[in-house]
């Protein structure tokens, strides 16, 4: 990895671009971030004036549909970008004789924002019960070579896939590893600041609730706010690092429970210095 | 605020019970239908089966002879009950707002303001099919919207598998590409109708506008835009509560036992349930006649409405046949109660067979001159001879 010298200035913050996972949480207008009442077709736009990039999280739960996603694309400026989550039958679900259909379909739903030039990143999360066997490193570069040609990058949860040779066929392949900030559970991907490609790095803040993250239960999985003193290690050392290692980076917050992702991912912006749209 | 109803529905539910309770039965054409009574008729199959031709109502002799494979497997009620009742304590915890379906593997839940307790009601919506999976092996489309009426087309999209969300304000613009019988409530009258003006898409009734939709359809025309648009405000009820139905009575100035006051007497109250069921874009499955007598005794029949219906003259062969039962004794009638339950949408697919179809297409046509006529001219404006 390369060694880079670490201050604010030497990142050029019009390569960076702060976001949340995911932009329509009705509890967001109860913390504050969108007006009360936000109905959830204006949140987007709303939120388009916050940040410059979203996560499409609920491309996790289902296929993309081409004509919803051609619907969204109005209502949000020129420059804002979308990374999207690989649906769940790709990556928690998998039926190994179906998931090369699923991949058609997914290529098919995601179609108007490639065509836009607007997806900036194809998030494939892995789980942590996805660890790094034969079969599933089978089963990974098969599915990098039938996504080809899109911008995805990987994400694992599981400690085993936190090797060298991991990186370095990564790194051949010019996917980006997400780099992850996680509580400290010995199962868990570390949090590390490596860059696989030189085009992107993608990193995601999933909050530090360990307990929560034990419990199973989704809101108290991501319920935490990060403190300004926690993020500063990422804004001055970790993303000034891998920033001088890829021509862009993507940051996500996924800590969505009350309205705390927005808050953390201004902080965030603040600190590196990136504007708001 | 935005609603977030979501709706669970098991595909072919009682061959996905028996299949769960034998594994044998899996990717074989599987009926379910009473063996061995004269004139059985499919109760329901599996989708295999569907492929091969066979439709719910279809006599079990012909529906056999379709493959070769086919199995037939007898209705077993006290099974689909309790699956449904499993389905109905995992859907519990969520919310205090679920609607089951009478039996057939249909749940609403509505999960509106639930986020902050139990996180985003897309991942509440994916936790219960999880569930369903892995505690019942069943395997539920599950889909979620802003209404009862937007997830019910989203589950019969996607039927037998999947899951759809739409979102909130993306309503019209999900139905507008769908052909018109997909949405539940409209009446085959109405739906021959557009057809007849070559309208079979959504997007192509809701370019009409009001007006002209009115020209089309008369007093429908309100309901059919409302539907068409995605909007329906009706509530999913809280559990327990009695679910919907229709219930009229009548009680005799002197009391009777000739039969044709009372069938006369029946068919007064059959029109004005009809009407009643027509105007919420319901159909009912279930008619049942309750006869109290001089002596104070009662008596109650009830038969099945098969496929469910909302108009007068299907509904009223099968009050008679109760009446007729519930009026056995030889004892004058003082009081009828005739109650119409088990509200469901109309049906989506239309009768199998040319002549059903005719049928059904001449009743509906009868029952909405009538309805025109009685809103015009009020109800005593026009009668039907018996």
């Amino acid at each position: 990895m390369q060694e880079a010298s670490t201050t604010k200035t030497q990142i050029s913050a019009g390569r960076l671009r702060v976001g949340t996972s995911g932009y329509s949480y009705p509890e967001w207008n109860d913390a504050g971030f969108y007006p009360p009442g936000t109905p959830a077709k204006e949140m987007l736009a709303l939120y388009a004036k916050h940040f410059s990039i979203t996560e499409l999280n609920y491309t996790w739960y289902q296929m993309p549909k081409a004509a919803a996603l051609e619907r969204m694309l109005p209502k949000v400026p020129s420059g804002f970008g979308f990374a999207a989550k690989l649906t769940r039958t790709m990556t928690h679900e998998i039926d190994p004789h179906g998931w090369r259909g699923q991949v058609a379909q997914f290529r098919e739903g995601i179609a108007p924002l490639v065509q836009a030039g607007r997806l900036t990143a194809l998030l494939a999360q892995l789980p942590a019960a996805f660890q790094r066997t034969e079969e599933n490193r089978r089963y990974l570069a098969l599915l990098l070579d039938a996504l080809n040609g899109l911008p995805v990058a990987v994400e694992f949860r599981h400690r085993s896939w936190a090797e060298e040779r991991v990186f370095a066929e990564l790194q051949k392949r010019r996917v980006p590893l997400v780099a992850v900030d996680v509580p400290d559970l010995p199962y868990l991907f570390p949090s590390l600041d490596v860059v696989t490609n030189p085009d992107l790095f993608y990193l995601r803040f999933h909050g530090r609730n360990a307990k929560g993250w034990r419990s199973g239960d989704m809101q108290k999985q991501f319920d935490y706010l990060y403190t300004s003193a926690e993020l500063q290690p990422w804004s001055q050392e970790k993303i000034p690092r891998m920033a001088a290692q890829a021509r862009d980076g993507i940051i996500f917050f996924n800590n969505h429970v009350r309205g705390q992702a927005p808050r953390n991912a201004k902080m965030l912006a603040e600190q590196l210095g990136v504007q708001s749209p | 605020m935005d609603r977030s109803i979501i709706h669970i529905n098991i595909a072919d539910f009682a061959a996905a019970v028996e299949r769960r309770l034998d594994r044998r039965l899996e990717g074989r054409p599987l009926i379910i239908a009473p063996q061995g009574a004269a004139r059985a008729t499919v109760f329901d199959m599996s989708e295999e089966a569907y492929r091969a031709g066979v439709r719910k109502g279809m006599p079990l002799g012909r529906a056999a002879r379709l493959s070769r494979d086919m199995l037939v497997r007898p209705p077993q009620p006290a099974r689909y009950e309790q699956a449904m009742a499993d389905l109905l304590r995992q859907a519990l915890p969520y919310s205090p707002l679920i609607e089951p379906g009478e039996s057939d593997g249909h749940l609403f839940v509505d999960v509106t303001g639930t986020s902050r307790l139990f996180g985003p009601a897309v991942d509440v919506a994916w936790r219960m099919r999880r569930q369903a999976r892995k505690d019942l092996g069943l395997d539920p489309i599950w889909t979620l919207a802003a209404n009862k009426l937007v997830s019910k087309v989203a589950s019969r999209l996607v039927k037998p598998i999947g899951e759809y969300i739409v979102a909130p304000g993306d309503e019209e613009a999900f139905l507008a590409p769908l052909p018109v019988w997909l949405i539940p409530g409209i009446e085959s009258t109405d739906l021959l109708r557009l057809r007849e003006l070559n309208l079979t898409r959504v997007h192509q009734i809701t370019a009409l506008g009001p007006g002209h939709l009115e020209v089309a359809l008369g007093s429908q025309a309100a309901f059919v835009e409302r539907a068409v648009r995605g909007q329906d405000n009706t509530a999913v009820r809280p559990v327990g509560q009695k679910p919907l139905q229709v219930t009229l009575e009548h009680t005799f100035g002197t009391d009777t036992h000739a039969p044709a006051e009372l069938e006369a007497q029946l068919y007064a109250l059959v029109e004005k349930a009809g009407h009643a069921l027509r105007r919420q874009g319901r159909a009912a499955r279930r008619v049942i006649v309750t006869a109290d007598y001089s002596d104070g005794r009662r008596c109650i029949r009830q038969f099945r409405v098969e496929p469910p219906t909302a108009n007068d003259l299907a509904l009223f062969p099968l009050a008679q046949r109760a009446l007729h039962l519930a009026t056995a004794r030889r004892t004058r009638v003082r009081h009828l109660r005739l109650t119409c339950d088990r509200l469901v949408y109309p049906p989506a697919q239309l009768p199998l067979f040319e002549e059903e179809r005719r049928t059904v297409a001449r009743q509906d046509c009868i029952i909405a001159a009538v309805d025109r006529v009685r809103e015009r001219f009020g109800w005593g404006a026009v009668a039907v001879a018996r």
